[in-house]
């Protein structure tokens, strides 16, 4: 009862406060095929919202740009505005080592570098920050202990990160997002390669972090979103068609065409 | 809200239609075992009205696979929004036409406790009464299986109808006791299926209520008034 009455007021907060990420009039453009049209989108803070919708709706394409990751390959633009903290992160003046640094992001395959586990979450980390031993070594520790992976690795910390099961690379990468200390982490389909036992321990992580990062999710598997998220995002073609507390979205969505992808009756 | 086309996956519409046809068998026998125990009682036909009370367990057989077919769905078909309203709905409805069919049950239990024959003036009342219930239970079905809100709406509204004819009998069996207390005993038992009724067409109104719910997603209050 208290967990449902904490919930109810989560979702409530998530509704009120203003937002971590506010999305506005957003354009993204592939060459001359336009990938998201004008949408608005609000991301609440210390909450996690997932992003819904079939292949190719532009889902991964906002994530894309909320870390400006597009800008390495020619040909793809931007236009409108994704404010964080009240600035607009696309204006092309905005540093782009303060947005990756408050940006981390976490792909659909685990992406470990081919070094020793500790290397792979200290680069990150002396790549922004200069150390001493002492407190690098804490700081990884504390970024493997957030991702949950430090007991399962504590004793090989110099073993090959590719030694690693696919759900221990995967917590790897969260750890090595983490260890930064961003206060966005946006995930790409982080557990659609991964097992449920592996995909559960993540959806924990994920429900964990929660409480400290404001989260953006993209997933293929809606029992996930529904499962992780206390808001829901639906895109189709480039728009946004519905955005609403998770509970709602998947008991009772306003817009047919919501309706319609959530109880697989799409097309 | 309409449903404009099937799902993907057919296998699940014909899971749903299955458990839609289900539920409105459920429906058809609770309205018939009305039906004929509202006839047992005006023919005090002792003998049929046993046969009726022996074939309940057929409607409590229906319920349990009623139940077990939505655990299977929302088990195996993880069933969302529209749909998952849908199979809670039916589960929750299932559960109350199978009290409904207990009602009718009561009403042939009570047959036996009729003198045989005779003439009781006050049991003239009762079919009228038991028409519009059976007919609030027949739509209220026909509602759920065409997820026609309006429908469920209209159910509600005549519940009305029924709770004023369950004044009417309580007011003329009170009299007809009154005038002679032989009539206490008979009058009484029709005092009782009067009340069975009375439950009946409340009972059809909540399962318009869960009706209206899972075709809207929206809560219908008080009745739709």
């Amino acid at each position: 009862m208290i967990e449902l009455l904490d919930r109810r007021a989560d979702e409530a907060a998530g509704a009120a406060s203003p937002p971590k990420i506010d999305v506005r009039g957003l354009e993204f453009f592939y060459g001359k095929s336009q990938a998201l049209k004008s949408v608005h989108l609000a991301v609440p803070a210390n909450a996690v919202t997932a992003i819904i919708g079939p292949s190719g709706c532009g889902k991964s394409t906002l994530l894309r740009t909320i870390n400006r990751i597009y800008e390495l390959y020619p040909d793809q633009r931007a236009a409108g505005e994704i404010v964080i903290d009240g600035r607009n992160i696309l204006d092309p003046r905005y540093p782009l080592s303060t947005l990756r640094r408050c940006v981390g992001m976490v792909f659909q395959k685990p992406t470990p570098f081919a070094t020793s586990i500790r290397k792979n979450v200290a680069f990150a980390l002396s790549y922004y920050e200069r150390l001493p031993k002492a407190e690098l070594s804490d700081r990884t520790e504390d970024a493997l202990r957030q991702a949950a992976l430090w007991d399962e690795v504590k004793d090989k910390l110099d073993a090959s990160a590719l030694s690693l099961s696919g759900g221990q690379q995967q917590r790897l990468c969260i750890a090595r997002t983490l260890a930064v200390r961003p206060e966005i982490i946006l995930l790409d389909e982080p557990t659609s390669a991964l097992d449920p036992i592996s995909t559960a321990k993540i959806e924990e992580l994920i429900h964990e972090l929660r409480q400290r990062f404001t989260i953006v999710i993209v997933t293929h598997n809606m029992q996930q979103a529904a499962r992780v998220s206390q808001r829901t995002a639906f895109f189709h073609l480039g728009e946004l068609i519905e955005v609403g507390d998770t509970s709602q979205i998947f008991t009772n969505p306003h817009v047919q065409r919501t309706q319609d992808y959530i109880t697989g009756r799409y097309g | 809200m309409p449903q404009p086309h099937g799902h993907t996956l057919k296998a699940f519409d014909r899971d749903m239609a299955e458990l839609r046809g289900l539920i409105t068998d459920m429906g058809a026998f609770a309205e018939a075992a009305i039906e004929e125990a509202m006839r047992c009682l005006v023919e005090r036909d002792r003998e049929a009205a046993h046969v009726l009370v022996e074939a309940d367990v057929q409607l409590d057989e229906l319920e349990a696979e009623a139940e077990r077919r939505v655990v299977e769905l929302i088990a195996l078909r993880a069933p969302m929004a529209d749909d998952l309203r849908d199979a809670i709905a039916a589960l929750k409805i299932a559960g109350v036409v199978e009290r409904i069919g207990d009602y009718a049950k009561n009403i042939a239990r009570r047959v036996r406790r009729l003198p045989p024959k005779g003439e009781i003036e006050p049991l003239s009342l009762l079919p009228e009464m038991a028409k519009i219930a059976s007919a609030m239970v027949h739509d209220v079905l026909t509602a759920f299986l065409e997820r026609d809100a309006d429908k469920a709406v209209a159910v509600c509204r005549r519940d009305d109808a029924v709770d004023d004819f369950y004044e009417s009998i309580f007011r003329t069996l009170l009299t007809y006791m009154m005038e002679d207390p032989q009539n206490i005993g008979p009058s009484t038992t029709l005092l009782f299926v009067a009340k069975n009724l009375e439950r009946i067409g409340d009972h059809a109104t909540n399962i318009a209520e869960m009706v209206y719910y899972a075709a809207t997603g929206e809560r219908l209050v008080d009745g739709g008034d």
